[in-house]
């Protein structure tokens, strides 16, 4: 225990993606076509080939479910979509299908797809497809009972009624076995949610999440807007991590309609998504020690994240990163003087934050809470398709700045750490890794020139044809994706917004079993999962 | 009190290599002493009636609709709400006459929605501003918890933004306990609501009876563009227009999100322990800004 073993770390070079271009298997008996606005296989299939081909990305191409969303394309035809990415360096693919807009049914994917879950809940709530033979087709975001399916095109907007829809919580029973709700309202500082725990003595027996409370229709408000006029809502998706969001939404909107962003400006982009991962992933690190009860740890910890935060505020002038990203670039070029203020700034943050896991992992009334806690095993980790910090602790080295390198990553040398004891312990080992190895691409891009980058052109857009663009970035949480839709006008006619939370959420639940019910803040920190970003 | 143009503030926080209690103080004098903001941070659009020629380019390009001109010339009608902006600069960026700056003012916030509302005719402020008000407030809520106030953070639909900032308040640079406040984990010990977010359908049923749980005497402080007014949400059928749409509130504190330090002023100006800056949407003259 008094030795800190240093975390495993991989260093991988971001591949150039064209060569990542090998045809999936699964595309033998079906006709695909290479899309270079996406970087994905498209393959269009009937309705009854949906659920067979989707096993067979899972099992002959070893894929993982990227996302899965509908779309309402206005013309008497709804779509589903599904993206099957890489689970380590390669490429993935796109399938769609289409409906009819009167019934509209599709087969389930579930049980072969636990990942499958939540989005075929929320499709079936959003669009009114009938998931067939579904095992949960219980509502997933919202409460209230709506007119008609919110994300259906109508002249007028969806509205809620005042009428509650019915959510039953599977009962769980037994001598001895009690209920604890919690939420919506917490005892922190953090968003809503709620928590109906079954406990036995001291031990969670199961633990069942219900969302949606800070559901505000945000993927319906895109829609009709111009693609510039929309990045504040694209910021405020999850707004603990703007600069992903914004950096994921203008990826797509740029691949959509084929924009070059020069190397300055990428660089720009990655300095400032890695300076938000840093003051983030800090932020992490203070609420595991802060969930233990060493508030000193903690106090430690956030002072190393208010450096950070300083920094991004001296990039950018808003401590937070918002109004900075826009299509095409930046809304307004970098300090250029920021050289002599980052590198005093990234290299206290590095060494502090080397001591502070190593004054952590050796103080026995830490370590003993976090060892051994919260386990999210390889297997669960890897049925649930999880992403980020979170996968990486499971044992799952997965990381989009070099498995599918993006804009600033092409061809960069990531160090992505990753553990296997997938417990609390390793959540801390491998987020502050990440700290570190941020502080260390800060100054790389530092020195790429990232100060040189000009304000973006303005955006003309319009009198093309339909366009679609889809964006992937390794946020602070794992794995941001942004899938947008553009009407020949030059308005966003669909964007779809998928968190690293919306599949890291279901590791909770997992997490906390066999652990008492003290040690849930622990395990919900070390995860620490976004609820806007769920909800949107 | 705020800004500090010109300066370039902020030299590397020293926190100690090792762990211990003897360290450097790193928590800032503010709202004791002098705040210290970057000239680069300046954020805040302020409009110059005097050069405004009308154009209405600011608000074509306001993501959040938070300007409204009508009419050009000398004669335009020229609204802007505090309530509403996100503080991007996109406005002040596109201005062609230079009527619109940013400034790194931060304390904002304001005892009255209306307060909110820069509102120009013809190169005049619209209403004259009204003392009276915020005394009666200020006797009430200063007289009741001067001396500690006990607050629970409520989100309401938030996008997680406004909770980092209001967490922020607890961290060494802050640390908002030395002001004698209070976060606690129970509406049943508050003394104060505290609501981010602009009241999702799904979450207004928890708010309402969150509020019922708190104790009197209470009140309700609305945080971000969001609480006063939906914000970037704002038009969205899941979104109510901002916390007064449920709850009476008696503090506004604009931002999006908030810098912890406008967060301080906000709960320091409702304890009374400095007065309102912002009135009909005017701030002081700079020339008198001399605190
Ligand atoms: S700074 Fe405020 S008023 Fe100006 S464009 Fe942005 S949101 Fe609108
Ligand atoms: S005001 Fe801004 S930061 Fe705060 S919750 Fe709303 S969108 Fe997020």
């Amino acid at each position: 225990m008094s030795e800190v073993s240093p975390p495993r770390i991989v260093a991988r070079r971001g591949g150039d993606p064209p060569l990542a271009r090998s045809k999936p298997l699964v595309t033998q008996d079906v006709e695909a076509l290479w899309d270079p606005c996406e970087r994905l296989w498209q393959i269009a299939i009937a309705p009854s080939r949906w659920r067979l081909t989707s096993q067979s990305c899972q099992t002959l191409d070893g894929l993982r479910l990227g996302s899965l969303w509908g779309e309402d394309t206005g013309r008497s035809m709804l779509r589903v979509h599904a993206v099957w990415l890489p689970s380590g360096p390669g490429s993935g693919l796109h399938l769609v299908t289409e409906l009819p807009t009167d019934s509209p049914r599709l087969s389930t994917l579930l049980p072969d797809v636990p990942a499958a879950l939540y989005f075929e809940r929320e499709i079936s709530e959003m669009f009114g497809i009938e998931f067939v033979s579904s095992p949960d087709p219980r509502p997933l975001l919202l409460h209230m009972s709506h007119d008609f399916p919110p994300l259906r095109k109508r002249t007028a907007p969806s509205r809620p009624s005042g009428e509650r829809k019915t959510y039953e919580f599977p009962p769980v029973e037994g001598e001895g076995v009690y209920e604890v709700p919690v939420g919506p309202v917490h005892a922190g500082i953090i968003e809503p949610g709620h928590f109906r725990f079954q406990v036995v003595g001291e031990e969670i027996l199961s633990l069942e999440v219900r969302l949606g409370y800070t559901h505000k229709g945000t993927e319906k408000l895109f829609e009709g807007r111009t693609p510039v006029s929309s990045v504040p809502l694209a910021e405020s998706v999850s707004g603990d991590t703007p600069i992903a969001g914004a950096f994921a939404y203008s990826t797509a909107v740029e691949s959509a309609l084929d924009l070059q962003v020069d190397a300055a400006t990428q660089a720009a982009r990655g300095l400032l998504l890695e300076i938000e991962r840093v003051a983030f992933l800090l932020g992490d690190i203070a609420g595991i020690a802060l969930d233990v009860g060493y508030a000193a740890g903690a106090a430690r910890a956030n002072a190393l994240r208010q450096i950070a935060y300083d920094a991004l505020e001296a990039a950018t002038g808003a401590r937070t990163g918002r109004g900075v990203l826009t299509i095409g670039g930046l809304l307004r070029p970098l300090d250029r003087a920021l050289g002599p203020i980052l590198t005093p700034r990234m290299g206290t943050i590095g060494k502090g934050t080397t001591s502070l896991l190593e004054h952590l992992l050796t103080q026995p009334s830490v370590f003993d809470r976090i060892h051994g806690t919260g386990t999210v095993p390889l297997n669960v980790a890897r049925a649930l398709q999880l992403v980020g910090p979170v996968a990486r602790a499971s044992g799952l080295d997965r990381d989009v700045r070099s498995d599918m390198p993006y804009g600033p990553y092409v061809g960069r040398v990531v160090h992505v750490p990753h553990e296997q004891s997938a417990d609390v312990e390793a959540r801390l080992r491998v987020k502050a890794a990440e700290v570190i190895e941020g502080c260390r691409l800060v100054l790389e891009f530092l020195a790429d020139g990232a100060t040189e980058a000009p304000a973006a052109p303005p955006l003309v857009s319009g009198g093309l044809d339909e366009r679609h663009g889809l964006g992937l970035v390794e946020s602070p949480r794992g794995e941001y994706l942004t899938w947008v839709s553009i009407a020949p006008d030059g308005r966003l006619a669909r964007v779809h917004v998928r968190e690293p939370s919306f599949l890291n959420w279901p590791a909770i639940e997992y997490a906390v079993k066999g652990n008492i019910v003290p040690d849930f803040p622990l395990c919900n920190k070390s995860l620490n999962l976004s609820y806007s970003g769920f909800d949107r | 009190m705020s800004g500090n143009p010109g300066k370039d503030a902020s030299p590397v926080a020293q926190v100690p290599e090792e762990m211990g209690i003897l360290g450097k103080v790193l928590t800032m004098s503010y709202p004791l002493g002098r705040s210290t903001v970057r000239s680069s941070s300046a954020r805040t659009p302020i409009h110059n009636p005097l050069l405004c020629t009308g154009s209405g380019e600011c608000g074509k390009v306001c993501p959040t609709n938070a300007i409204q001109v009508e009419g050009s010339g000398a004669g335009a009608h020229f609204e802007l709400d505090y309530g509403k902006c996100i503080f991007c600069r996109r406005c002040v960026d596109v201005c062609p006459s230079g009527a619109l700056t940013a400034t790194t003012d931060f304390e904002l916030s304001t005892l009255s929605r209306k307060d909110l509302v820069v509102a120009h005719v013809s190169g005049r402020p619209v209403a004259a501003r009204d003392p009276e008000l915020a005394k009666s407030v200020k006797l009430k809520v200063h007289h009741l918890f001067a001396g500690s106030l006990a607050i629970r953070e409520i989100d309401a639909g938030s996008c997680g933004g406004c909770e980092l900032e209001v967490g922020a308040l607890t961290w060494p640079e802050y640390d908002l306990e030395r002001l004698g406040i209070h976060f606690v984990a129970s509406p049943r010990h508050a003394d104060a609501l505290l609501v981010t977010g602009g009241v999702t359908v799904n979450m207004r049923l928890a708010l309402e009876k969150t509020y019922r749980a708190t104790a009197g005497p209470k009140f309700v402080i609305a945080v971000g563009a969001c609480g006063i007014s939906g914000g970037p949400f704002r038009g969205s059928p899941e979104v109510g227009g901002g916390v007064d749409s449920t709850l009476p509130v008696e503090v506004y504190i604009p931002g999006c999100p908030p810098r912890p330090e406008a967060l301080l002023y906000g709960l320091w100006m409702a304890l009374g322990k400095v007065e309102q800056r912002l009135w009909n949407g005017e701030l002081p003259p700079v020339a008198k800004r001399s605190d």
